[in-house]
């Protein structure tokens, strides 16, 4: 139905797509997997008419049926896409915020898919379909929904609006980009099922791009895994995954935090299954719950406090890493604040039993003073350890040696001691980011999200990373995730919390085994 | 030579033609210390209202002294004094905002209702207060004008300590343990030198105008001390005899500021491509 020949597509500089071909079948999803950079937006960009107007399309040509839509040499032709836009092909965005007009209803934004392509509705047709529609992608309670504006309603339904959006006219060809990644784990199920069902029902066709080969799998009839702006390899889905035959494809694959069958992590084998039965304690939790002041808006009214996190009671191990697993907003963040003694809003008591705990965030481009050097940084927590207190004072020299240490144990190499953040990539960020952490030897380090914005081989680097560091310095971690895949690859003892409170903590594998609560088993799907 | 031929081409135009403007400019300045082609006070009858000519380039004032030579004098006094201007209001904007926007609370409160204040007047007629109360001459000059433009500093330095106060990079300062004052001045203060240079550079040129503004006004520098807004004023009773006398410190002011405007935009226009 759509071909794609030989398409390379450059901006200002050299070619970020480069001759990649493409078939998508009738009522067929083809999904598109790949790191990001690897082109695949862009390539979804440009089958779409999309494509920012300094984008140059250098070869190859798309088809649409038998129509020509865009060759290589001749400027788009505009007004041939108004016609399928929309009406023979839609396209759902990442990030549901941003995608509708914030200042329109929902159901206005939705119907003006019908005044543009569909002429003749009356305002009533109109407005029924689009009910009609809304009920079909699982918003039940569409009359609300049509009067509301985007930022009346959650994530979840913002996306369920974009995809009705897309449906309403029954194009044979969806584009989704992304379409899960901003979204909680349970939310993420659900739209994937509903994508699942529309293709069912509707038998259009879907192009389906994301990072995320789990999800790949679960949705795509075939794959086309696409690295540096080429189609590396593609082919059925389950043949990809059982006989990848490029070397990249493989470390993709093998990269899927995974917790089917063993844990391919090495230390976590060499270690002794059975823990020694006193563990000491390392902090402890008793009793805490957190609150953050509500603003009632006005000048005088007196500010509200709101319970974030409710009776939390729990120990903290040396040398283990406990896992905290919870969709955004559950307060894992808020627990993590408390522990740290940034957030003092709190009832119950933290205690610890070591040094200071240090943390790690979730952003490599935030977590580093971008104006000093990676040196300087290393360093810097060993010179305010010498300020705080003068017996663990250290020679600059020996400060110097210790920065260069960790920044072999963090496996850079020795040139990087004097480049800056923003000459590193993200996972080589992050790499710092825990080398600074560590680099005062805390008991504990909180991890919040170390790896969520990093691509897939990398997330991998690092989980390894954290896990060789612990067997080796002892340090204990508080990993805080909304992946329970990647939880349960680098965690101990997992911990799931949800509005606040915490619903479950247990052994990795006694709490994959048998998950005593609700929750845990849909996370767990 | 090579070199300098690829720095340039990295350079953009906006830098390049206001680093030649206010290079001239300085160069003028810091000469006019230790030499000009005449005495800048040496009068002669005989020489009154000369037009430009070889021997005096921008002409001779009503006492047939240089005008060319009070020029660069007065240029170099401009600057001298401008400059002390923005370090006095630039330091104190650091010092102030600093705090402010680092700690918040009350005393923010209070200090930013002040420079709401401040910002309420025209800046000239707030200088002209300051004047009548500490009186006039250089120092005191330097003084008002310095007040006057401290609250445009302490706003920018203050927005940007905000902004920077909950990064990650300074909560994790935070939790290593460095102190506060550290905290302040040497893991955010090196963050906002881009922001603030660009202040520190169209402040430099509002200090030219304010400071050409009082001397014209005849409160500023004074005699025998040259000044271009002094020189301005003096030459506008012989504007249809002697219409040069006008235009040199007229124009000398118009390239100075364009000058450092260009280069101010080009240090920003090089911050934002890095």
């Amino acid at each position: 139905m759509i071909r794609i020949e030989n398409l390379s597509v450059a901006f200002d500089g050299p070619e970020v797509v480069k001759n990649v071909s493409l078939t998508i079948e009738d009522a067929e999803i083809l999904g598109v997997v790949g790191e990001s950079g690897s082109g695949k937006s862009v390539t979804a960009l440009t089958l779409m008419g999309l494509a920012a107007s300094n984008a140059r399309v250098t070869t190859g040509k798309i088809y649409y049926d038998d129509t020509l839509l865009l060759e290589a040499g001749k400027p788009r032709d505009n007004g041939l896409y108004r016609e399928f836009q929309g009406d023979k092909m839609s396209m759902v965005f990442q990030e549901p915020m941003t995608s509708l007009n914030p200042t329109k209803k929902a159901g206005t934004q939705v119907e003006e898919m019908l005044i543009l392509h569909a002429k003749g509705m009356t305002r009533e047709e109109r407005r029924e379909k689009v009910l009609e529609t809304f009920r079909n992608v699982g918003l039940q309670d569409a009359e609300r929904v049509y009067g509301c504006y985007p930022h009346q309603l959650s994530g979840g339904m913002r996306q369920r609006v974009m995809i009705a959006m897309a449906v309403i006219l029954h194009p044979g060809l969806i584009v989704a980009d992304e379409p899960t990644t901003a979204l909680d784990v349970s939310v993420q199920n659900q739209i994937m099922d509903l994508l699942q069902k529309i293709n069912r029902e509707q038998k259009n066709s879907l192009l389906f791009i994301t990072h995320d080969l789990n999800l790949a799998r679960r949705l795509c009839g075939r794959i086309a895994v696409m690295q540096d702006g080429r189609v590396v390899e593609s082919g059925p889905t389950e043949e990809i995954f059982e006989n990848p035959r490029q070397d990249y494809t493989k470390k993709l694959i093998a990269a899927v935090p995974k917790r089917i069958g063993k844990k391919k992590m090495d230390q976590k084998e060499g270690r002794e299954p059975e823990k020694p039965p006193e563990r000491k304690k390392l902090a402890e939790i008793r009793d805490l719950s957190v609150f953050y002041r509500e603003s009632t808006g006005s000048l005088f009214g007196r500010s509200r406090k709101k319970c974030v996190v409710e009776h939390a009671d729990f120990q903290i191990y040396r040398g283990e890493i406990l896992g905290l697993v919870g969709e955004s907003g559950c307060g894992k963040t808020s627990l993590s604040k408390a522990i740290l003694g940034i957030n003092r809003m709190i009832e119950g008591e933290v205690i610890h039993y070591s040094n200071a705990p240090q943390m790690v965030f979730q952003d490599p481009y935030s977590s580093l003073n971008p104006v000093k050097t990676v040196g300087w940084l290393l360093q810097e927590p060993l010179r305010a350890q010498g300020i705080l207190d003068p017996s663990k004072e250290m020679s600059p020299a020996d400060r110097e040696a210790a920065a260069y240490e960790m920044l072999r144990k963090v496996g850079l190499e020795e040139k990087y001691f004097h480049r800056k953040p923003s000459q590193l990539s993200g996972g080589q960020r992050q790499r710092i980011s825990i080398g600074q952490a560590l680099i005062t030897k805390p008991g504990l380090v909180i991890a919040d999200e170390p790896v969520s914005a990093l691509d897939v081989t990398i997330q991998a680097q690092i989980l390894e990373l954290i896990r060789s560091l612990q067997a080796e310095l002892g340090t204990a971690f508080l990993f805080i995730s909304h992946d329970i895949n990647v939880i349960y690859q680098v965690s101990d003892r997992i911990m799931v919390m949800r509005d606040g409170k915490i619903l479950e903590i247990g052994e990795t594998e006694e709490l994959f085994r048998n998950p005593k609560n609700a929750y845990t088993r849909e996370l767990l799907r | 030579m090579k070199k300098i031929g690829a720095w340039i081409k990295e350079q953009n135009g906006y830098f390049l033609a206001g680093l030649a403007m206010a290079g001239l400019v300085l160069v003028l300045a810091v000469l006019s210390f230790f030499w000009t082609p005449y005495s800048t006070t040496a009068m002669s009858a005989a020489e009154r209202f000369q037009a430009p000519s070889l021997g005096h380039i921008f002409g001779t004032d009503n006492y047939g002294r240089d005008i060319f030579s009070r020029v660069m004098d007065g240029i170099g006094e401009t600057l001298f004094v401008s400059s002390l201007i923005v370090l006095l209001s630039a330091v104190t904007g650091i010092l102030v905002g600093a705090f402010t926007g680092y700690f918040g609370g009350i005393l923010d409160e209070i200090v930013m209702r002040i420079t709401d204040a401040v910002n309420g007047f025209p800046s000239i007629l707030l200088a002209l207060v300051a004047i009548s109360i500490l009186g006039s001459g250089k120092q005191n000059l330097i003084l008002s004008l310095g007040i006057v433009f401290a609250p445009s500093f302490i706003r920018i330095v203050r927005s940007e300590f905000l902004r920077l106060r909950d990064a990650d990079y300074i909560v994790r300062a935070r939790l290593m343990g460095v102190k506060k004052l550290r905290i302040l001045f040497v893991h955010i203060l090196p963050n906002i030198f881009s922001t603030f240079w660009v202040s520190v550079t169209i402040g430099f040129n509002n200090a030219i105008l304010a400071e050409s503004g009082m001397s014209y006004l005849g409160i500023g520098i004074q005699p025998p001390d040259a000044s271009l807004g002094k020189m301005l004023s003096d030459a506008q009773g012989y504007l249809g005899r002697a219409p040069w006398y006008a235009l040199a410190p007229g124009l000398a002011i118009v390239w100075i500021v364009l000058g450092f405007s260009l280069l101010s935009e080009g240090i920003r226009r090089k911050g934002e491509a890095a």
